[in-house]
């Protein structure tokens, strides 16, 4: 038993062991293996996004291309032209029965607001009229069956007719009975000054109201006709319309032949689309069997089984793939653009003619506003019509889709049209504008709101309120996003609407709001969600300025406020732009409320109204991949691009939270 | 009331100087105390800080108050600018402390002016996050100074003042915090001065710092004596004999002696300050 002397510092054995393993370092391997596993978790999520989202590439380009090889792109130059014509055509449109309509303004809105007095007494009176109508209808049932055995010759054994015409007499008298308290009750119902609010645009006058009241009290549920002064209404309306009719006459004809100008080219567009949309299904069909039959011949070479190679080949040469044979179809597409150079020229002609015709200005805002856009759609009209032949005659159908621009057209593309009968449109600009505008409006409202109130719990407010305000505000965060969405829908949509429509509110821009749910609402709600983060993050930065800056500010006759403003914070402004980051990525991230609350509509918003945009439906990236996932096949190019929307996504939010990290790193350095 | 022309008067009414004039009932022989401490009693919420602290403190020379630790020192220094008051609960309840004349408690007193006119160093440098040059001018600037020249011309004095200038005259612009730590309290002792205070409270100035950066504030502090009215305290007994003209022992919150430093520290009057100076304490 010579064993070495063993030092003071040797190592005690821990007598638990496992795997030879102590206690120390089982722990230790336990907290690595967690690290690492989000490590590896995360790094996961990155290679099956990216390899998802990168494939849309090629299938896109693969789509772009037979978009060219079947002429639908040629044909799509046409439609451009004919939708810009209608457009115009549409505000022209808009400007004459904006004017007719005006003639009328005062009776059709009498009108409106007969029919919603109506229905509120309909509604006050309900139980009167169902026993009038019961009456009513006993007494018709009645009156038939008489007719009934009358007409029969030899009826009189089982009717009494004689009782049934005394039974006739009686229903009579009570019907009259229940008309006159139907009547009354009417009469007591229209005193009450509540009838005198109506959400008509018009205001009544007394005896306007007066007039209305008396038709409706006459007016029975077993009238046939409307009252007397409806019917005058009626008959006005008509006759002002008829007359404004005759003044604008010469719009109407104006309108008629502009429209008129832009049926041959419509003419022209319908059989060549046709034949693009046969030709793209076509290839579409072809382009299915040829990867189909790959797979099988891919198939077969990974068999190991010789018997089911050997089927697998057999199914391969089974298919028989077929060559669609562009250029004899896209022949049609050449041979017409003399015929589509003759319908433009003429277009031309004529528009331009009828453009100098149309008056400057109209009589009403309306007509106003839609003739001013006529006037600057249609330069832009013409200009196309005169461009567009020569790019038909570069166009090739067999001209390759170059890579890059496929790219780009995803970035920039304006359009996101999928499952449709013509051709799938993945542009990427809508859905980002759409998130970009909702999360600049959230920012707007949560920054100064929650970075507002973290200097106040922080700096200014004792403790009682501290302990009131901050649980308060960090609550917020407990509410279910899908029950924000659906407040947002009920009750935010609804308010921020009636508010719109204030009339001394009419100038801001883009009141009233022509829909409920569209960007501020979501916008509203996202910061009303951003903000508890951002303030909790706020306060926490500010609490991170030392008391001793704090006090050495004051101990040299600075105010309360001064040392707010120069020392604290300053001393917390990175970590309050790291917590501002932090809510625009949670903002940009959120789901549910955008799905509910930003209006769904896949269009680029139309920013000519200026600041008046974020009162537009749009859809988000978010929103579009919550929607439309659910209904793709796997390892469609639809598939592919919401994974890539996915990623575009991720970046984003990864970019901001290193932004964020950044500038918090650098600020706890400066201290 | 933010930005005030710092040459008018500096305190609401009524004004300190003026009140000087006509409430200086000393006896002491020389000249009038600046700081007249009278029968104070201190509370933290409940708990009892300071009982019954009597004390004058002559202008233009250095007081030391010194003591055992938790004695209520830093907290008679902090009342002596109204610091006290961002603490919760904290109060005096008897007893007014006047400085130059006029009661500091009473309501027409504005603690923001009288900060300007009682100047403060802490135990633990704390210049701003800013550069140099702007530590110096924040008071200048809060105060409602934005003349750049005039700025200019008093930054540097102060640094001057606080023997700093040498070494940072080529820095201005860098920031404050790569100064070393008795750099950084020089450069709070110039921040306080740029206000030109009547006083200058320190509370343990040296006591993060190396012997020959406290040799260098000491020296500083004894230069200063001419023109502030200075109370610093210290655990150093040495550093309270060499830079104070007057010591007051505090212990438990209690005054227990107050004099001429030669005479605390060569004649005291009572044992325990004997004990405590000679170190046989507790
Ligand atoms: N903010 C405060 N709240 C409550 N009690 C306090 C507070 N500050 C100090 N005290 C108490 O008041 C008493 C005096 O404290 P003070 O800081 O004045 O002592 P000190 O003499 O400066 O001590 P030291 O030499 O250690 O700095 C101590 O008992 C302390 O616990
Ligand atoms: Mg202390």
């Amino acid at each position: 038993m010579n064993a070495p002397e063993p030092n003071p510092f040797t190592k005690k054995r821990d007598r638990i062991q496992i795997l030879g393993l102590n206690r120390e370092s089982m722990l230790k391997y336990f907290f690595g293996g967690n690290a690492s596993l989000a490590i590896v978790v995360l790094s996961l999520i990155c290679i099956f996004l990216a390899k998802e989202a990168l494939q849309f590439f090629p299938s896109h380009h693969r789509g772009l291309q037979l978009y060219r090889l079947s002429g639908q792109e040629f044909v799509d130059y046409l439609e451009d032209e004919s939708r810009q014509h209608k457009k115009a055509a549409g505000y022209l449109a808009r400007a004459y029965y904006g004017e007719i309509n005006a003639s009328s303004k005062r009776e059709q809105g009498l009108l409106v607001a007969y029919e919603e007095l109506s229905e509120r007494l309909e509604r006050e009176t309900s139980k009167e009229a169902l026993l009038f109508n019961t009456t009513f209808e006993n007494l018709l049932d009645l009156q038939f069956e008489i007719e009934d055995s009358e007409s029969e010759e030899d009826g009189a054994e089982s009717f009494d007719i004689e009782a049934a015409k005394a039974e006739v007499t009686a229903l009579t008298t009570r019907l009259e009975e229940r008309r006159r308290t139907l009547r009354e009750r009417k009469t007591d119902a229209l005193k009450d000054p509540g009838m005198r609010e109506l959400d008509s645009p018009i205001s009544l006058s007394e005896t306007e109201f007066q007039n209305i009241a008396e038709a409706i009290i006459t007016t029975d549920p077993d009238a046939e006709d409307d009252a007397p002064h409806i019917q005058e209404l009626n008959r006005t309306i008509d006759d002002k319309k008829a007359a404004a009719e005759a003044e604008y006459q010469d719009l109407f004809t104006q309108l008629e032949a502009f429209r008129a100008a832009g049926r041959p080219l419509d003419e022209l567009i319908g059989p060549l689309r046709d034949h693009a949309r046969t030709t793209k299904e076509r290839a579409v069909a072809a382009e299915t069997l040829r990867k189909g039959k790959e797979a099988l011949l891919a198939g077969a070479e990974n068999a190991r089984d010789p018997e089911r190679r050997a089927e697998f080949l057999a199914d391969a040469e089974a298919i028989e793939l077929e060559e669609v044979p562009y250029d004899e179809l896209n022949q049609i597409f050449y041979d017409n653009i003399d015929a589509h150079h003759a319908v433009t020229s003429q277009m031309m002609r004529d528009l331009e003619q009828l453009g100098s015709q149309v008056v400057a200005s109209g009589q009403t805002t309306i007509a106003q506003t839609n003739l001013s856009r006529f006037r600057e759609e249609l330069p832009e009209l013409l200009t196309m019509l005169g461009e567009t032949n020569d790019k038909l005659k570069a166009w090739r159908h067999d001209t390759p889709f170059p890579f890059l621009p496929s790219v780009l057209a995803f970035f920039t593309g304006k359009d996101w049209v999928t499952n449709s009968s013509w051709h799938d449109f993945y542009g990427f600009l809508p859905l980002f504008t759409g998130s970009i505008l909702i999360s600049l409006i959230a920012l707007i409202v949560t920054v100064p709101f929650s970075v507002g109130a973290a200097i106040y719990v922080n700096q200014i407010a004792g403790w009682r309120e501290q302990n009131l305000i901050k649980p308060v505000v960090e609550f917020i965060q407990a509410i279910p996003s899908i029950v924000l969405g659906f407040f947002g829908i009920a009750v935010l949509g609804t308010t921020l609407r009636e508010v719109s429509q204030l009339e001394w509110l009419a100038w801001v821009p883009g009141f009233p709001m022509q829909e409920r749910l569209n960007v501020l609402n979501a916008g509203l709600l996202l910061a009303f969600m951003a903000i508890p983060t951002v303030f909790t993050l706020a306060e926490d930065a500010l609490n991170n300025v030392p008391r001793s800056f704090t006090e050495g500010s004051l101990a040299l006759g600075a105010t309360k406020v001064q040392t707010i403003l120069r020392i604290v914070v300053p001393g917390a402004l990175s970590g309050i732009i790291a917590a501002i980051l932090l809510g625009f990525g949670r903002i940009i991230g959120e789901t549910m409320v955008v799905l509910l609350v930003a209006g769904g509509s896949i269009s680029l918003p139309d920013f000519s109204e200026g600041i008046g945009v974020i009162t537009q439906p749009v859809h988000t990236m978010t929103g579009i991949i919550a929607q439309e996932t659910g209904e793709v096949d796997q390892g469609s190019i639809h598939y592919r691009a919401l994974f890539l929307l996915g990623m575009v996504l991720f970046s984003i939010s990864l970019l901001i939270n290193y932004s964020a990290q950044k500038i918090v790193f650098k600020y706890q350095l400066a201290r | 009331m933010l930005l005030e022309n710092p040459n008018s008067s500096l305190m609401e009414t009524p004004s300190l100087e003026e009140d000087a004039v006509h409430t200086s009932p000393s006896d002491s022989g020389e000249s009038a105390p600046i700081i007249d401490i009278e029968g104070v009693d201190f509370h933290y919420g409940k708990s009892k800080a300071l009982s019954d602290i009597t004390l004058a403190i002559p202008e233009k020379q250095v007081t030391a108050f010194i003591g055992p630790s938790g004695c209520g020192k830093s907290t008679l220094l902090r009342c002596l600018n109204r610091m006290n008051d961002l603490i919760e609960g904290a109060q005096i309840s008897k007893g007014v402390i006047r400085i130059l004349g006029t009661d500091i408690y009473d309501p027409t007193v504005d603690p923001i002016e009288l900060r300007k006119h009682v100047g403060m160093v802490f135990q633990k440098s704390n210049p701003f996050p800013k550069t140099i040059y702007d530590n110096v001018a924040y008071g200048l600037r809060v105060g409602g100074l934005t003349d750049k020249h005039g700025l200019d011309e008093i930054v540097e004095r102060s640094l001057r003042s606080a023997a700093l200038w040498d070494e940072t005259k080529d820095r201005l612009k860098d920031n404050a915090m790569g100064l070393s730590g008795g750099q950084q309290q020089r450069l709070c002792i110039a921040r306080a001065i740029a206000v030109q205070p009547k006083i200058i409270l320190m509370d343990e100035p040296c006591s993060a710092l190396d012997p020959i950066a406290t040799m260098r504030i000491e020296k500083l502090i004894s230069e200063l004596k001419s023109d502030y009215t200075i109370v610093i305290v210290t655990h150093n007994m040495q550093q309270a004999s060499r830079v104070s003209d007057r010591t007051a022992l505090f212990y438990l919150g209690e005054l227990v002696e107050e004099g001429t430093t030669e005479q605390i520290f060569q004649n005291p009057d009572k044992k325990e300050t004997e004990d405590y100076i000679s170190g046989r304490f507790g």
